[in-house]
């Protein structure tokens, strides 16, 4: 199976604890023989790196240096996104089985690449807009919003870390419960059920 | 497959009819044309319209805090869409033609996942719109304009001020860069009805008033204030109605202007005019004042030839390349009072030189501004970006 995560923040660049945990997650895929590509975003180390622990990386920085917000930021680094993407697909004779987005920035680069070459994506909630800014409903929100919404409508399963986390996707963006998969990094079968998702997402045809 | 943020019945500016003949110029000419445009409404998301295909996509989707995130998130939807089509199309998109940053980031993404040639038509720049760049959000868009003409194989613009422009603004290289006349569609202005025009004018001039018409959007850039300031001046020698179409957020300012000036009885703001009475109104005009500061190319100025209305033009941009003085038109100083002044009343004291510079407009429209003959320059363009497209590892 051939994966690739989309992350906005990943080592040496630290932001929150995204980082950390698709750092762990494509580690132990490598092991569980997932051939995993990891599409990231740094100001300056860019270009394509293979760890140590064979996962391929690839950093990309935003084209457009000025920006007016994070919306425009994000909005500007997705096409790096997906021309990095667009590049494993082609390399790899056009078979990539599943892209795996980390929340919501990368959203927009995951619902062309299925629309265009028919690659599924799954949206990994770490967090949502509603709880980052609590009630907060000026333009600048509802778009964030919006987007989420449309990783949700797009995606072919979501996962969430907990079962609180899946029922406010649930009560907030009325997606489907049986969409949501509930994956814990705590839990001893992560990986197995990471593994599933991928399955589920891919069409249940590819096998690791 | 064309990307634009406005298409008939959506018109802001004059991509709009530019990517509506053009379309349809290829059309005819066999090349089959997806258009993937912004909705509007009351026009249907899908139409096929003279052979050209319309997908019109939800543009206010997602709700955006300003203009320019509103263009990136529309780009979003608007990508997705695109994509959607590109991929379930029985037939392969050869090109992807973008037209300005208004669709950047979609033709940009279109390109890398379908691995196909890019194209842009750079009507315009943020730097020479603004004269400079002077806040966040005009270096954002100046910087996103650049990346387009970066990821295009080919940046086509519609006058060599444009071309030597856009070479400077984004230092592109000269084989990077082609020239490709905007056109104009004169046989619309056959069909005016003629013997309707004498009542029509009284509505707007009494019959001793010569009829002066400035079109174009009220913004400091088209330089309407330049004709205001003139006015008094023109009016010195001879009589006349200034009829100003058009709206813009220097509406307010000019007609205070003229109310200061004394001229509210010699000024008349119509706003934005239906497409039938704005061509009856070109038709019946003496003399057409185009006053740009900045302009890429000066569709209006064609749009006066065509209607056989002689022109008033500044020297600048586009427009000088369009009018040649003397012969098609008058040519006058930009910004410059004095300069418009001499030349509109030129015009309108000379009823001989007034019609020699109709014919010779007209004629000109015909020989180099005809859209047919725009097509198939285009046609020749894709013919070559494919022909190298061929022998690149993407094909």
């Amino acid at each position: 199976m051939r994966v690739i995560i989309f992350t906005w923040e990943y080592p040496p660049r630290i932001v929150g604890q995204l980082a950390e945990y698709t750092s762990s997650l494509s580690t132990q895929l490598v092991k569980n023989n997932v051939e995993t590509y990891l599409v990231t975003y740094h100001p300056y180390m860019t270009g394509v790196t293979e760890e140590p622990n064979g996962v391929k990386i690839v950093r990309v920085a935003n084209s457009v240096r000025t920006h007016i917000g994070v919306l425009t930021w994000v909005l500007t680094l997705n096409q790096e996104v997906e021309r990095a993407a667009a590049n494993i697909y082609y390399q790899a004779g056009k078979a990539v089985d599943v892209v795996d987005v980390y929340d919501w920035h990368f959203i927009p680069a995951a619902v062309t690449l299925k629309n265009a070459l028919g690659i599924p994506f799954v949206y990994s909630v770490d967090s949502l807009e509603d709880h980052r800014s609590h009630e907060a409903n000026m333009p600048f929100n509802m778009a964030i919003k919006s987007i989420e919404w449309l990783g949700f409508y797009e995606s072919a399963v979501v996962t969430a870390k907990s079962e609180w986390m899946r029922d406010e996707i649930v009560r907030i963006y009325k997606t489907p419960k049986e969409k949501i998969q509930v994956v814990s990094p705590t839990s001893k079968t992560w990986i197995d059920d990471m593994l599933k998702v991928y399955a589920q997402a891919a069409g249940g045809a590819a096998k690791t | 497959m064309f990307l634009t943020w406005e298409f008939p019945p959506r018109v802001i500016g004059g991509i709009s009819p530019h990517v509506f003949y053009l379309s349809k110029s290829l059309a005819k000419n066999g090349v089959k044309v997806h258009v993937v445009t912004c909705d509007f409404p009351g026009a249907p998301a899908r139409e096929t319209l003279d052979g050209v295909e319309v997908y019109r996509v939800d543009s206010y989707k997602n709700p955006s805090p300003d203009f320019a995130t509103w263009v990136y998130l529309m780009n979003l939807n608007m990508q997705k869409e695109a994509a959607a089509i590109a991929a379930k199309l029985p037939e392969k998109i050869d090109v992807f033609h973008a037209h300005d940053w208004l669709v950047a980031t979609a033709g940009i993404g279109l390109k890398h996942v379908f691995r196909k040639p890019l194209l842009v038509t750079m009507h315009s720049t943020e730097i020479g719109r603004r004269d400079g760049l002077h806040t966040s959000t005009e270096k954002m868009i100046s910087e996103t304009e650049a990346w387009l003409t970066y990821e295009a194989w080919k940046v086509i613009c519609c006058s060599q001020y444009m071309v030597s422009h856009v070479k400077w603004a984004f230092g592109l290289p000269d084989d990077k860069l082609v020239m490709v006349p905007n056109g104009v569609d004169w046989a619309v202005y056959e069909k005016v009805r003629k013997h309707e025009l004498k009542d029509f004018r009284t509505t707007f001039a009494s019959p001793e008033e010569k009829l002066v018409l400035f079109v174009g959007r009220l913004v400091y850039e088209k330089g309407a204030h330049v004709l205001i300031n003139s006015i008094p001046k023109i009016l010195e020698k001879v009589n006349a109605k200034f009829v100003i179409v058009g709206s813009g957020y220097m509406k307010e300012q000019l007609s205070t202007i003229v109310k200061s000036m004394g001229l509210e009885h010699k000024v008349l703001f119509t706003g934005f005019l239906d497409e039938e009475s704005l061509m009856k109104l070109q038709c019946s005009a003496d003399v057409s004042v185009v006053p740009s500061l900045f302009e890429p190319f000066g569709i209006v100025a064609l749009e006066a030839m065509a209607a056989k209305s002689p022109v008033v033009v500044s020297d600048t941009g586009g427009l000088g390349e369009i009018v040649e003085h003397d012969v098609t038109g008058v040519k006058v100083y930009p910004n410059n009072v004095d300069s418009l002044a001499w030349g509109v009343t030129k015009v309108l004291t000379d009823e001989k030189y007034r019609n020699s510079l109709r014919e010779d407009a007209y004629r000109r429209i015909h020989e180099r501004y005809d859209w047919d003959k725009i097509a198939q320059q285009t046609e020749r363009i894709y013919e070559g970006v494919l022909g190298e497209y061929s022998k690149s590892f993407w094909a």
